[in-house]
């Protein structure tokens, strides 16, 4: 397996241009959609199988009651223990080489248990194709040394793309220089590997706990359950077995069976 | 998780009856199994009843499930592909085309929807080849297809259940009862109903009917158990998100179903007939009403749990 790829997004650096849902939009070929009303700058109110990523405008007020305005490129997390991968009853949910998470357009039946199973609500079910679809890290750039589109456009570096060993390093680097700076609240998310879901291979910056934006405290892998979930099934089952063994088994009135 | 940008599946009523079927068949094979492994000849129209009824409930299952897919053309890529990938996943076995794996519960469903289904076949076929006399002394294939099928209907009427629990519905991922509680709706819907068509078809066989009333309330009580360790995982799993799918259960748009289809019309009635006279009487009449109020419940706990947990909060 090659080194790790991976993107580091600094929500202190973005500045809610959009220009990478833009180039993810154009690079992909993925058609607009009709604008929603979200109740901020905000739109869409989520990923969709034509929105792969997008910047989430988050209004919070501090405790001096001001109103905070928080930014935030999201995107697939391209989870080293990835829930959709796991579900995936076809096996058209693959691991790459460089440790992203892609779907095989040619394999996927369109079954969306990865829908339910993703803990970011990430990928979405495509109803012309009738397939899942979700970011690929621009799979067929990165494959030619190019970077996937968004960070190639982001004019603020605030999404960063590269090794994750390296992007790791420079990521802890940030987060003590701004919490330097007076951002308490500063904190890596996804980064650690022993953390969460093995860790992200998309991880993030934040200014702020991650449930303000919208990111589970503590994401779980959903089939972490198949194991106490099977074994309390079959205490069940043992249970209903006896209970229908015992039924049969007892002395009655024999005859008109 | 804001709960609201979590994504639904959205299956459609033909995954709920799905899941209903397959429980029927699952467990209406594992009663007439125990039933034939017990005495043969006394529990002849139980067996007969429950292997036939275990074909027919699971005939349609595969159905179903294709004309769901968003590509129903490629239904066996559950199983198999032309050139599967190395890396699909940590629980994955890949033998040439094929592919198990162990840690996606619709996978391993699929490979048990197909084993199922053989013995399910294999099982009424030894009932066929010896009421019409074309074949004798099939005891011992009888009895290995029936403890095989068997486990495979265990596992048909419980998997969907251990499904829903991998997913990160809000619902769904902090509950682990719901395989347990589909095994008990499987095992009461499956006598329930060979008790509706023993009944229905007039036979006089309240020794059997009673038996079969014994099983359906057993596994109903163990059903009330699950449901209740159930609500009660979920209601302790201390998020926000949770809590108010729960109550979209509980007390949103699902609870008259719920509390009144479910908990009162297929569990409590039932029990409160069976222990109140049904099961000693096994009146056919009785019996019969028994078994429709057991299976509109059954329906009702796949339907309602599985819509319930896909409702995206906002």
């Amino acid at each position: 397996m090659a080194r790790t790829l991976a993107m580091f997004t600094d929500v202190s650096l973005c500045i809610g241009c959009r220009a990478c849902q833009v180039a993810c939009k154009q690079w992909n070929e993925l058609p607009a959609e009709e604008p929603e009303w979200t109740g901020t700058y905000q739109n869409h109110a989520n990923f969709t199988d034509k929105t792969y990523r997008l910047v989430r405008f988050i209004e919070k007020k501090d405790e001096k009651n001001q109103l905070q305005w928080h930014l935030m490129f999201d995107v697939c997390k391209h989870c080293a223990q990835a829930g959709c991968l796991e579900a995936c009853p076809t096996g058209a949910i693959y691991r790459t080489q460089y440790g992203t998470v892609n779907i095989n357009q040619d394999i996927c039946n369109g079954c969306r248990y990865c829908v339910s199973a993703c803990p970011f609500g990430v990928v979405a079910f495509n109803h012309d194709t009738g397939r899942a679809n979700k970011c690929t890290f621009c799979n067929d750039r990165i494959h030619n040394g190019l970077g996937p589109a968004c960070a190639k456009a982001c004019p603020t570096e605030s999404i960063q793309f590269g090794f994750r060993d390296e992007l790791a390093a420079k990521a802890q680097k940030r987060v003590v220089t701004l919490r330097e700076m007076g951002y308490k609240n500063a904190q890596l998310y996804g980064e650690d590997q022993k953390g969460p879901l093995g860790g992200l291979n998309a991880f993030f910056l934040l200014l702020d706990r991650p449930s303000v934006y919208g990111l589970p405290e503590k994401p779980k892998l959903p089939q972490s359950n198949v194991y106490v979930d099977s074994l309390l099934s079959i205490g069940s089952a043992m249970l209903v077995g006896i209970g229908a063994v015992v039924a049969f088994r007892e002395r009655g009135g024999k005859g008109d069976s | 998780m804001e709960p609201g940008l979590l994504k639904s599946a959205d299956w459609p009523l033909l995954i709920d009856l799905y899941f209903f079927l397959g429980g029927i068949a699952g467990g209406a094979f594992v009663i007439a199994t125990i039933a034939h492994m017990l005495d043969s000849q006394r529990y002849r129209d139980v067996v007969r009843v429950g292997y036939y009824l275990a074909l027919l409930a699971i005939i349609p299952a595969p159905i179903f499930l294709i004309v769901d897919l968003g590509v129903p053309s490629r239904f066996l890529h559950m199983m198999m592909v032309a050139k599967p990938d190395p890396a699909i996943g940590a629980g994955a076995v890949s033998i040439g085309p094929f592919h198990l794996k162990l840690l996606s519960p619709m996978n391993v469903g699929a490979w048990a929807l197909l084993g199922f289904s053989l013995f399910a076949f294999l099982a009424a076929l030894g009932v066929f080849l010896e009421d019409t006399k074309r074949a004798q002394n099939l005891g011992t294939f009888r009895v290995v297809v029936g403890v095989i099928g068997g486990f495979f209907g265990f596992f048909i009427a419980a998997y969907p259940g251990v499904l829903l629990g991998a997913t990160a519905r809000p619902l769904f991922v902090s509950a682990h009862w719901l395989g347990a509680m589909f095994v008990a709706v499987g095992l009461a819907t499956g006598g329930a109903a060979i008790a509706l068509i023993m009944a229905s078809m007039g036979a006089q066989a309240r020794d059997a009917l009673s038996r079969l009333m014994k099983v359906t309330a057993f596994a109903l009580i163990i059903e009330l158990v699950t449901l209740i360790l159930f609500l009660v995982t979920v209601s302790g799993a201390g998020s926000a998100g949770i809590s108010r799918a729960l109550s979209v259960l509980v007390s949103g748009q699902y609870s008259v179903a719920f509390w009144l289809g479910i908990v009162v019309v297929g569990l409590l009635v039932p029990l409160a007939l069976q222990f109140g006279g049904a099961i000693k009487k096994a009146n056919p009449v009785m019996v019969a009403l028994i078994s429709v109020l057991v299976l509109l419940g059954g329906f009702l706990a796949k339907w309602v749990i599985i819509g319930a947990g896909q409702v995206v909060l906002s």
